[in-house]
């Protein structure tokens, strides 16, 4: 087996094991919620920062400015299973902004600085081209702007990095502010036993 | 004078992929796609088609005519009739096979799945990886390809677009040496996540490489320094992985796989057949 094929078996139990605490999670608010019938919830293949085919156009950054919050209760998520680790990640670094010293794009793309990256498993000490990068989203600093979510987009990126409505931070206005902003109709409303 | 194109190759032909494109000695245009090979000539008009077993991801042609067709987990070869003359497995070794290279009494096959190359003989007898002595044990595939071209030496020349490079190996997998940077500025650079994604050799050792995002059409001299680049909005801004072939006079092919069509860049612009 190769490192490769190993190290995506592991991130694969990662990813199942954070969509189990994303579900305790979310079982936790429909407790604290339990007088509410509905949850407001995103189609990333309707969300013109994530939609397929949406290239070339504006970034859509309602879901930062226009929830009731003021830092919103959207923000952008990595699924690290279909991340490719990549050495120069277009939603981490502004890739046409100028190549530093280090050979790496200068700028970073984020205004809010809410990406990390890091490289994963064994390290090339000489040659920081030759590693894979897992880049996180903090949830505390991020916005939900959709930049990231934009470049992230296939061809460019692969697509991992999706906008999600925080349920524990989510007020379920009964008219989302977002949803009535919203230029593409993909801001919905769930009924909770759906979601 | 620079490339350019008006001529496209096997529009309407396919309806869900195409992936694949190499020419044979005459100049015909073999494309893959779907589950089928299809046969141009150098005109651009059908001239033959014939299924395959599972979808193609790459095709090649051999000096005596024989057509292989990579796909997941094995490789079908065909007479220039198309009757399927071999398949190939390798169970436990061989995986998405995208690009194929035949030379002499040596075969190539592209392994996305492992992200290297397995050299094997002409009857099949697997040599050695071409690769795996990557410290990070292959190459840095985040477009899913692996594609490579035969110099008249014997060299592979390689795309390795997570590191923005184009690596040589010797067919025992040495490493010869490697030219690329990052630039998302300078064309001269490879720009993006993962560039190039693709790559042939023209009969004079010039190396021409494919990108995404934006979809764009490169050429190096045999040293690794830039000649050219073609940019306009020749294809779909979606497109990626595009198929490169290169004719013995210096036509590019280039496989669209959004379009799904093979465009022709040539110096002197030539009419629609
Ligand atoms: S959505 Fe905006 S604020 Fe959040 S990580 Fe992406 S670029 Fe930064
Ligand atoms: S329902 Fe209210 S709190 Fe939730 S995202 Fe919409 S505007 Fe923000
Ligand atoms: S408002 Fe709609 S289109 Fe805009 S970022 Fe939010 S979900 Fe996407």
């Amino acid at each position: 087996m190769s490192d490769e094929r190993s190290r995506r078996e592991v991130l694969g139990t990662a990813a199942r094991g954070a969509a189990l605490v994303g579900l305790a999670g979310l079982t936790g608010v429909l407790a604290v919620k339990a007088n509410k019938t509905y949850a407001w919830s995103i189609d990333i293949t309707k969300c013109v920062n994530s939609k397929l085919g949406a290239l070339g156009v504006d970034v859509c950054e309602a879901c930062a400015t226009d929830c009731v919050l003021t830092l919103s209760a959207v923000r952008a998520v990595n699924e690290f299973s279909e991340c490719g680790r990549c050495y120069i990640c277009p939603a981490y670094y502004d890739i046409t902004s100028a190549v530093g010293p280090d050979g790496l794009p200068s700028e970073k793309l984020c205004p809010r600085d809410a990406i990390e990256r890091e490289a994963i498993g064994w390290i090339d000490p000489d040659d920081p081209a030759n590693n894979f990068y897992e880049y996180t989203i903090d949830e505390k600093l991020c916005n939900g702007c959709g930049r990231c979510v934009m470049e992230c987009k296939e061809p460019a990126g692969l697509g991992s990095i999706r906008l999600e409505v925080r349920h524990n931070v989510c007020l379920d206005c009964n008219r989302c502010s977002i949803a009535t902003a919203c230029p593409e109709e993909a801001y919905e409303r769930d009924a909770l036993s759906t979601v | 004078m620079k490339l350019e194109t008006n001529r496209a190759i096997a529009s309407n032909q396919f309806s869900e992929a195409l992936r694949g494109v190499a020419l044979d000695g005459e100049g015909r245009v073999y494309a893959v796609g779907d589950s089928s090979v299809k046969v141009f000539s150098s005109e651009g008009e059908l001239v033959r088609q014939w299924k395959t077993a599972l979808p193609g991801q790459c095709v090649a042609v051999d000096d005596g005519g024989r057509i292989w067709v990579g796909e997941f987990e094995q490789v079908e070869i065909f007479d220039a009739e198309g009757r399927l003359a071999d398949t190939w497995k390798d169970a436990g070794r061989l995986g998405l096979v995208t690009s194929i290279g035949i030379r002499d009494d040596d075969v190539f096959l592209a392994d996305a799945t492992a992200r290297w190359i397995r050299h094997y003989n002409r009857v099949g007898e697997f040599l050695n990886n071409i690769g795996d002595r990557h410290r990070k044990g292959g190459f840095h595939i985040p477009n899913g390809v692996v594609d490579f071209a035969i110099d008249a030496d014997g060299i592979l020349h390689v795309a390795n677009p997570g590191m923005h490079r184009v690596e040589r190996y010797k067919p025992d997998g040495e490493l010869l040496g490697h030219f690329g940077r990052f630039d998302g500025r300078d064309p001269a650079g490879f720009p993006g996540c993962c560039n190039p994604t693709n790559l042939a050799l023209d009969s004079s050792g010039r190396v021409v490489v494919s990108e995404k995002a934006g979809p764009r059409i490169k050429v190096y001299d045999p040293d690794g320094e830039f000649l050219e680049v073609v940019t306009d909005d020749l294809f779909d801004p979606a497109a990626k992985n595009m198929d490169l072939a290169v004719d013995a006079g210096g036509r590019i092919y280039v496989a669209d796989p959004v379009a799904l069509e093979i465009r022709v860049l040539s110096r002197r612009a030539e009419t629609v057949p």
